[in-house]
């Protein structure tokens, strides 16, 4: 359905789309900015092609409402590399952890795995929405853990600033003391599937099937 | 459309180097032939039915060979020679072994009507011969087999035989035998050029022309069979030579023949970093060089040194026709000639003499000539081929043996030779007839031998070039509108010129105004040359390649078309013109406030000659703004130039004529000094001054890349001579500095002979170095100095109507006062510029020499069938004679100590004293330098016999050594103006430089 | 001048005429370690370009807040040209060279999309015959869009210069150690605008059009070739 485009081909004009991702605005038209698939983003849905690519198709565009213009993207076709943005989705792993926070290094950006390591911290502040102030890191993280988390400032010189004050954020894959992958069973707790030592994590909602 | 076989080849110079060349095949490169059925539509030179001759029956077009373009070139410039196809590979080797005929086969096919056709058959597909792997691209250094370039010549020729169609044919001409022997082969029809053009019918002087190259040629030389008995060392190989060159065993130099004698040479060589001159005598030792080839010397030992010989050695004086009996008579000439050439000389005055091994380059050219009558087999009316001797007018060129049918029809005439062979068991080299230019003696054709001898490119200006000219023509007019941007308007000022009479070409005006502060405002204003020669066009390109203009006696030869020497930049009076201007602000004390330069247009008020500039000038009454701007000028001028004389500046003299010519018949009538006049000193003035400052400012914005003009100072050994010679008069002569010469040459007075001084100043003239141009980023600051003018730098900007130097300096300095932001790069080229001033020094010198030669000419038209007694004044002295100089026409000629050939002398070298002696009936008669003596002039005609020009017979008739002047007839010497009785205008075509 | 350029038949040394390119062979994503490269082979002119990045910059005061930073490291092989010729990192002609086509990249790439990051360009020069200058920018070009950077358009540079009176395309090594005056042009080939223009000799005037004209020409129809070379990239994804 999705058609190639080369980097200042034009797409559309902005009366039509709204420029998204690997395209830019000149001259009152969206050209590409790099070679992948034009793809048309309805409002409201995801800019993940993965989700997009089933119901993005140029009948769901047109069905979509008027007033709020679909956004055209250009998708690659490989994700050699991304960089996290502020609010893009990120999975980590969790290198060490003090009192104030939990230090990350982020291994894949929306869905694409990174080529090198970027490094983010969740502040205590950031681990959940409620109840900030009891927040204690050693009962959400620990090292080893994934994580997965949401970029919510480019933080300061060294590291991302990520928050899992989400349901659907937090670890989403931990071990036990003993070495087994522990399987959650709450918002906060995990248990080890061998022992049946219960840990502490902020756990996060597992996708719906 | 693009084949491209990329390749790397390895060559070896010195250290490996990696050559990375593509080479692009192509099939849109079509063949040609009009009419063709194969190739799509295309413009061609080549004409669709071509000639047939007796050995090619069918209409056939030509391919030469590189060797047949190399050495027949004048054959293929024949007109007789259409319908060629010039293959790419010949035209690509022909530029590695000669750029001069690489040319002229260029020239031929850009000419439409010869229809000469370039194929490019190196990148056409089908014709592209691939290398093969032991084949290396180099022919000469390298030791692996050489890249057979005849491969791809038969290639083409065979792609062409099979390409085109029926009727008509491709003929290869080669002299390589076994070449033919391989077309031949491949089914191509080859034949050598003498067999192809002898089945030519209607160009009998064609066979006459074919260059006898001997070796590959299946014709039988047999001419040059005869004198296999003399034979010359071997040169030696080129390997040889560069091995030599570089342990230092042999010396690389230039050959200069002397002019005097021919079996004498010099060449300056460096031996551990010092220039040194070595001379080279005998024919055995000169092996076979030619005036100006390059060769490779050795240094002969010690004990074989000579000493410097002042020998006047003319080849018809000492040597018989040797064309019968080559071995007996040229052996005993020789001995003679050695004898006189061994002559015992003490220690001191041996000089350097060495032999040479090689030859490095060959500096041929074509020759003008006549042949020798005594050669041509008389009686013979056939046009029976027959061997003759050619002898060049350069008097250092050896006669040149060419094989001629009409050499009945060539006698008496100017014809042109080219040498093509020496071969070491040939006395003489071998050479060929190229064309006739005219009767000897005749004066169109005499001129024309002139311009040719010295270079002088004179052929009418080509169309192209005239397509520069501006459209409007004659109507050309400045226009407010176009022309004024960036110009300042001094129309309405009062600017005049001051030329000779009669002068067209008017590049400099001059003004001068009083300011209210007292100091004067002057102006030099230049014709403005450079907006109508733009730079690189072909009219530009013309006029570089001429470089000057050169002034003969009875006419000039521009250097630029005529429109805008003499209309269009000329400063004439009363109409506008585009100018350069030079402007000063200068105190009445001549002291310079300011200076300014400006494009301007510019309005002359009057064209003077300087015999009406003077009078406006002697005239107290004449009260006009011109006159009184001149007036304003000279007084200016004159503390100019004191100051100047003041720094140092030189007053030579040379004896300069003008002729008057008969009306109708062009014919001398009457010869005259030239006279210099205060205004011509004013003009001068003024264009020194513009000249330097103009140098000061390109040099200025332009330190590496500025065309400059310097006169380097003569070194001290040029003045011993004359030193010697003045030490009698009680004058010394001190050229440390220009200034202690100068004041020498003021104190060289005779008082009983007023012309003494003027004697001494020509003398002194002769000793100095040659003025050139040169790019100032190839010298040294103090190296800038103009000797003659005693300043610090100078150039030349005041004609850029008859020197290209100026048209430099002119867009040199239009980019330094930022008038031309767009000047090219050539300009400032440090590289480009530097050739472009060798290149104008020699047209200069040339062109100089042509001038001379011309009035040489003149001056023997004027003696034709007169006898005078002039006075005469000895300005040489040899061992065989005298050099004297005639001040009342300009005339220097020899007198020989023995006035008839192979007669005993009657005149002797004083064995101390450097001065001649004889026997006179009163006693012993004593020459010495600077002596007044008489002579009786006449003309010698070149006969039909004589090969060289007419020339001036001196013979001394007082002091009287009986002998010396055979008939003394003072009687029939009449007085000058008398031969004057018709009306007479004088011609002055021309002006002549006022500078040096 | 002693060699001849152009000869009077209209055929240059290498048996080209005027108006014509090298020919041009190009591949894409040849490095699996690099986020992009490419292989430009103009005629005998190699050469080689990766592309790493958007990265974190190696040092932090290298980076800039709101943009990305583009560094450019050119070289030329020692086995490139005629004579063996060893260069430092530290030659100012590389280093000059390498400022101009970092700045060429710099107006083009949106390098706003990734501040605080750094985008390198590593260009090899393998084999040199004249137009590396070109040669580098098409094969950075292609190098950046095989890495994805954003970029408004291609990147096109074409090289033309002046000899015998005519305007020569794509100059070789002898055309242009002959003196030629040569002019480097980087275009943007959808918008036609000029993003570097290059020249180093002095060339008149009024030639200087129809110079600039046929090296955008040049540049047009390289952009056509270098369009293709990424369509058929795009075909065949890489290993990774």
């Amino acid at each position: 359905m999705s058609t190639k485009v080369l980097p200042g081909q034009r797409l559309g004009t902005t009366a039509e789309f709204r420029a998204g991702s690997g395209t830019y605005v000149r001259d009152g038209f969206v050209h590409a900015a790099v070679v992948g698939h034009r793809t048309l983003v309805r409002p409201g849905e995801s800019a993940d092609p993965a989700g997009a690519a089933p119901g993005a198709g140029a009948a769901a565009a047109a069905g979509a409402d008027a007033a709020v213009p679909p956004t055209l993207a250009v998708v690659r076709d490989r994700h050699a590399t991304a960089v996290p943005e502020i609010g893009s989705i990120i999975i980590g792993k969790v290198a060490r952890v003090n009192p104030r926070l939990a230090s990350l290094n982020i291994m894949v950006v929306g869905t694409t795995p990174c080529t090198e390591t970027f490094q983010g911290v969740i502040r205590v502040q950031d681990v959940r929405a409620t109840e900030k102030d009891k927040v204690q890191i050693y009962r959400s993280f620990r090292p080893g853990d994934v994580v997965r988390a949401r970029v919510i400032s480019l933080g300061d010189a060294k590291s991302y600033f990520l928050s899992t004050a989400e349901n659907e954020l937090g670890v989403v894959f931990a071990q036990s003391m003993a070495g087994y992958t522990m399987v959650p069973i709450s918002w906060e707790e995990m248990v080890c599937p061998k022992t049946k030592v219960i840990e502490f994590r902020k756990c996060a909602k597992p996708p719906q099937q | 459309m693009l084949f491209s076989k990329a390749y790397v080849r390895k060559t070896k110079r010195g250290s490996v180097i990696k050559v990375l060349k593509e080479h692009y095949l192509r099939d849109d490169i079509y063949c040609g032939v009009p009419g063709c059925q194969r190739c799509p539509e295309h413009t061609t030179t080549l004409s669709a039915e071509p000639r047939q001759t007796t050995a090619v029956r069918s209409p056939h077009y030509i391919v030469p060979d590189t060797n047949i373009l190399y050495h027949q070139i004048d054959v293929m410039e024949h007109a007789a020679f259409v319908d060629v196809i010039v293959l790419q590979t010949v035209l690509e080797e022909l530029r590695h072994r000669s750029l001069p005929v690489y040319n002229r086969v260029r020239a031929l096919t850009a000419e439409p009507a010869r229809r000469f056709f370039v194929f490019c058959n190196e990148h056409h597909r089908e014709t592209f011969v691939q290398r093969e792997p032991e084949e290396t691209p180099n022919d000469r250094n390298d030791r692996g087999k050489p890249f057979n370039r005849r491969r791809p010549i038969r290639r083409a020729v065979e792609w062409y035989s099979a390409h085109i169609d029926s009727k008509r044919a491709v003929v290869l001409i080669t002299d390589d035998r076994a070449n033919r022997a391989k077309a031949k082969d491949a089914g191509i029809t080859a034949l050598s050029l003498r067999q192809y053009v002898e089945s030519l019918s209607g160009f009998p002087e064609l066979v006459d022309m074919v260059a006898a190259v001997g070796g590959d040629d299946d014709d039988d030389m047999d001419a040059s069979a005869a004198d296999k008995k003399f034979v010359y060392p071997e040169h030696l190989s080129p390997t040889q030579i560069s091995a030599g060159l570089k342990s230092g065993a042999f010396h690389q130099g230039v050959l200069n023949i002397s002019a005097h004698n021919f079996l004498e040479g010099s060449s300056m060589i460096r031996v551990n970093n010092e220039e040194v001159i070595v001379q080279i005598i005998g024919r055995e030792n000169l092996n076979r060089g030619v005036q100006g080839d390059v060769v490779a010397l050795q240094i002969l030992p010690k004990s074989e040194w000579r000493s410097g010989v002042s020998t006047v050695l003319e080849e018809e004086v000492v040597e018989k026709d040797d064309l019968e009996e080559p071995t007996t008579d040229a052996a005993t000439v020789d001995k003679t000639l050695d004898k006189a050439l061994q002559e015992p000389a003490t220690e001191q005055e041996l000089k350097p003499t060495a032999r040479i091994v090689g030859i490095i380059k060959r500096n041929w050219r074509p020759f003008c000539g006549t042949i020798d009558a005594s050669s041509v087999h008389a009686g013979s009316t056939s046009t029976q081929m027959q061997s003759v001797f050619f002898w060049a007018l350069d008097k250092r060129i050896p006669k040149i043996r060419i094989r001629t049918r009409q050499a009945q029809s060539l006698l008496g005439k100017r014809i042109v030779v080219a040498i093509d062979a020496w071969t070491k068991n040939s006395r003489y080299p071998a050479g060929h007839y190229v064309r006739t230019l005219g009767e000897v003696g005749d004066r169109a054709t005499e001129t024309e031998v002139l311009l040719l001898e010295h270079d002088v490119p004179f052929a009418p200006f080509s169309p192209l070039v005239l397509s520069f000219l501006p459209e409007e023509g004659e109507a050309w007019v400045v226009r407010d509108d176009l022309h004024l941007a960036n110009r300042e308007d001094f129309r309405s000022w009062d600017v005049c010129s001051i030329d000779p009479p009669g002068c067209t070409d008017i590049d400099d005006a001059l003004h001068a105004r009083l300011l209210p502060n007292g100091n004067y405002s002057v102006g030099v204003h230049i014709a403005d040359v450079s907006h109508f020669v733009k730079t690189d066009n072909a009219m530009d390109l013309e006029a570089r390649r001429r470089g000057t203009t050169v002034y003969l006696v009875d006419k000039r030869i521009d250097m630029l078309p005529g429109l805008l020497g003499t209309n269009l930049c000329s400063l004439r009076s009363n109409v506008d013109r585009l100018a350069f201007s030079c402007l000063w602000e200068i105190t009445p004390d001549a002291e310079v406030v300011s200076t300014r330069f400006t494009k301007s247009v510019i309005r002359s008020k009057a064209s003077l000659t300087y015999d009406e500039a003077q009078a406006r000038l002697d005239d107290p009454k004449m009260t006009d703004s011109v006159s009184m701007s001149i007036k304003a000028l000279n007084m200016l001028a004159k503390k100019l130039r004191a100051r100047r004389m003041a720094a140092g500046a030189l007053t030579l003299a040379s004896p300069e004529v003008r002729f008057r010519m008969e009306n109708d018949s062009q014919d001398p009538v009457d010869v005259e000094l030239k006279e210099l006049k205060d205004t011509n000193a004013l003009v001068e003035e003024f264009m020194l001054l513009a000249n330097i400052y103009v140098a000061r400012k390109i040099y200025e914005c332009f330190p590496e890349c500025s065309m400059l003009r310097r006169h380097p100072k003569p070194p001290a050994t040029n003045f011993e001579d004359l030193g010697k010679a003045l030490e009698p008069f009680g004058v010394k002569i001190d050229a440390s500095t220009s200034r202690t010469l100068s004041d020498s040459l003021d104190a060289a007075v005779d008082p009983n002979d007023p012309y003494f001084n003027k004697l001494v100043r020509i003398m002194t003239t002769r000793c100095m170095m040659q003025a050139v141009y040169f790019c100032s980023g190839t010298l040294a600051e103090p190296d800038f100095w103009h000797y003659g003018l005693a300043t610090d730098i100078y150039t030349h900007f005041t004609s850029p109507i008859r020197r290209y130097a100026d048209l430099v300096v002119h867009r040199l300095l239009a980019a330094s006062i930022g008038y031309d932001k767009t000047y090219s790069s050539e300009l400032t080229d440090k590289a480009k510029v530097k050739e472009m001033s060798d290149v104008l020094n020699y047209r200069n010198r040339m062109a100089q020499q042509a001038s001379r030669s011309s009035v040489e000419l003149y001056t023997n038209l004027f003696f034709k069938g007169k006898t005078v007694v002039e006075e005469a004044y000895v300005i040489r002295i040899l061992k065989n004679g005298c050099s004297l100089l005639i001040p009342k026409y300009g005339v220097e000629s020899f007198v020989y100590a023995a006035p008839v050939p192979n007669q005993p002398p009657l005149l002797a070298l004083h064995p101390t004293m450097n001065a001649l002696t004889g026997a006179g009936p009163d006693g012993e008669v004593v020459i010495k330098l600077f002596d007044k003596v008489r002579v009786q002039v006449t003309v010698e005609e070149a006969g039909v016999a004589a090969a060289q020009r007419s020339k001036l017979v001196l013979r001394l008739v007082e002091p009287n050594v009986p002998g010396m002047c055979p008939v003394v007839e003072t009687s029939t010497a009449r007085p000058l103006g008398g031969a004057a009785t018709t009306p007479a205008r004088t011609t002055r075509p021309a002006k002549k430089p006022k500078r040096k | 001048m002693s060699r001849e350029l152009l000869a009077p038949e209209g055929l240059r040394v290498d048996g080209r005429r005027p108006p014509e390119l090298r020919r041009l062979l190009t591949r894409v994503g040849l490095f699996a370690v690099a986020d992009g490269s490419a292989y430009v082979e103009l005629g005998n002119t190699k050469c080689l370009a990766a592309v790493y990045g958007p990265k974190e910059p190696r040092t932090q005061s290298a980076q800039l807040h709101d943009r990305a930073v583009i560094n450019v490291e050119y070289n030329v092989a020692s086995f490139s040209s005629g004579e063996r010729k060893s260069r430092t990192r530290r030659d100012k002609r590389l280093l000059e060279i390498a400022s101009v086509i970092k700045r060429t990249f710099e107006p083009v790439v949106m390098t706003a999309t990734f501040p605080r990051s750094e985008i390198d360009i590593y260009i090899q020069i393998l084999q040199l015959d004249g137009g590396a200058l070109h040669a580098a920018i098409n094969a950075s070009c292609l190098a950046m869009i095989d890495a994805g950077i954003p970029m408004s358009d291609y990147v096109v540079a074409c090289s033309a210069g002046f000899a015998s009176g005519t305007a020569l395309l794509d100059l070789n090594y002898i055309e242009e150690s002959a003196e030629t005056p040569a002019l480097t042009v980087a275009m943007l080939p959808k918008s036609g605008k000029l993003t570097m223009l290059n020249m180093e000799s002095r060339l008149h005037l009024d030639h200087f059009k129809d110079v600039l004209d046929l090296a955008t020409e040049g540049c047009k129809s390289l952009a056509e070739s270098l369009d293709e070379a990424v369509r058929k990239a795009c075909k065949t994804p890489r290993p990774i």
